[in-house]
């Protein structure tokens, strides 16, 4: 029975739910903020994310006539249920170590890719050919990232496998563990391909420049959520912060874990997450412009495939 | 107590006002104002927490530029429509209060406020960036009593 409630706790409260869906909001708080300052501009509070939150629950909600409506209306529920139980999968060194019942590294790796295909429903059941173009764009670049982002978190788990012993691994916390005894793997330079992927995965992922191009708001207007107003629209922007942390989270848990315990390694995650965030996509979105969708496919086929490529074949060579 | 929190929230709401243009016929003069006054960075309005959003159902606050045509009345009063409540119109330049330099024309169907309600004009032709920041500024604060 109590493991049932720790359970729920730390679906709900911590790590995911109301903590990860906290540090979402300031990871962008943060990141537009800093996005503003690097294009010599004052830039919003820190809390906007929050107002921005606020404002949308008290907006109308409309559904436009043509629309699914029942598919229309859940969709963000369920995109953002999902990631709340994604971000309890992620372990945070020294503070949380994640129940195995919730899943290994290819369960999470299975509920990263909902959000796509939730923004997906509702581009269809919105009716409006702008959603209908984004959902088309939605799915080419998933089908571009997820192969070489999977090559990339399999080096991981082969690697981690090899150690311990066994063949593959695919348990988050033991990879946290072999970090911790060896050092992590941002320090090695075998690492550094499947590395190198990961970052590319970040902004493709997030739906950040140079690869916000399903929701490119000057092309396609926002594509999938177009037809979204109000508290529905509030849920796929919580669902946005909410799969900041957890994909962030995954990257510091595949190649930097290492921290204090207690207090201090959970500030010290919140603190890596954010420095992740502003390099790995503050930085890249401020710096370059939109790529269109053919180029990014021919990019994420061509670059990070390669490299998961040879990452994997590093690490079957060294075991 | 319980009378606080709603104007509590009523007040962080106001911090995100989502910005949407609709060119009703105009030359584009206001319009290049627009860009550059959110754009650029010696008048940024993201201060006040404003963004420029792609959909019209995303918006708080409706700028309005040009002297409305009689092509373009249908689609903005449908556009009008699609604004989700509680909303805020600013008519930007001469052209939405008087016509500007296009009054009397037969292409001309306006001035605006005989279709929409406007809440803050901001005349000019076209307005400088201080203006319009200062008009968005006043919609703020109209906006505040609505939401």
């Amino acid at each position: 029975m109590s493991d049932g409630l720790i359970l729920l706790f730390s679906v709900l409260v911590f790590p995911g739910g109301l903590f990860a869906l906290a540090l979402g909001l300031l990871i962008k708080g943060v990141d537009r903020r800093v996005a503003a300052r690097l294009q010599r501009r004052v830039g919003p509070p820190l809390l906007q994310p929050v107002f921005d939150l606020i404002k949308l629950s008290r907006k109308e909600t409309m559904i436009p006539a043509q629309s699914s409506a029942a598919i229309f209306r859940w969709a963000p529920l369920a995109g953002f249920s999902c990631m709340v139980l994604a971000a309890a999968m992620i372990p945070i060194n020294g503070v949380y170590r994640p129940s195995p019942e919730l899943g290994d590294l290819l369960t999470l790796f299975y509920l990263l890719a909902v959000p796509a295909v939730v923004l997906m429903l509702a581009g269809s059941a919105s009716g409006s050919p702008f959603g209908a173009i984004g959902f088309s764009r939605e799915m080419s670049i998933m089908l571009a990232y997820e192969g070489p982002v999977l090559l990339a978190l399999l080096s991981v788990a082969i690697r981690v496998g090899v150690g311990e012993g066994h063949l593959i691994s695919l348990s988050l916390t033991e990879i946290v563990q072999y970090q911790r005894v060896h050092g992590p793997f941002i320090l090695d330079p075998w690492m550094w391909p499947a590395m190198l992927t990961f970052l590319c995965f970040f902004p493709a992922n997030l739906g950040v420049l140079p690869f916000d191009i399903p929701e490119a708001e000057t092309e396609v207007l926002e594509g999938p959520l177009l037809e979204y107003s109000g508290p529905s629209l509030g849920l796929f922007k919580m669902m946005s912060a909410v799969k900041c942390v957890v994909v962030l989270g995954l990257g510091i848990t595949l190649f930097l874990p290492n921290g204090p315990d207690g207090v201090l390694g959970l500030l010290l995650f919140a603190v890596k997450c954010t420095v992740l965030a502003v390099l790995g996509v503050t930085v890249v979105r401020t710096g370059m412009g939109r790529m269109r969708i053919d180029q990014a496919f021919r990019f994420f086929l061509k670059w990070p495939l390669a490299l998961g490529i040879a990452s994997l074949a590093i690490m079957l060579a060294r075991s | 107590m319980n009378a606080q929190i709603p104007s509590l929230l009523s007040r962080l709401s106001t911090k995100s006002p989502w910005l949407y243009r609709i060119n009703a016929g105009s030359c584009n003069g206001c319009d290049v104002e627009l860009a550059t006054t959110a754009i650029i960075p010696r008048y940024d309005v993201e201060r006040l927490g404003c963004q420029y959003c792609g959909s019209p159902k995303h918006a708080d606050i409706v700028l309005i530029t040009g002297p409305l045509t009689v092509r373009v009345k249908d689609k903005v009063l449908r556009l009008y429509q699609e604004i989700p409540d509680p909303k805020v119109t600013v008519a930007v330049g001469v052209c939405p209060i008087s016509g500007g330099v296009f009054r009397d024309s037969y292409a001309i169907a306006g001035p605006l406020d005989q279709y929409i309600p406007i809440d803050v004009n901001v005349p000019g032709c076209p307005p400088r960036p201080q203006a319009i920041i200062e008009g968005i500024a006043k919609a703020i604060a109209v906006w505040q009593t609505r939401i």
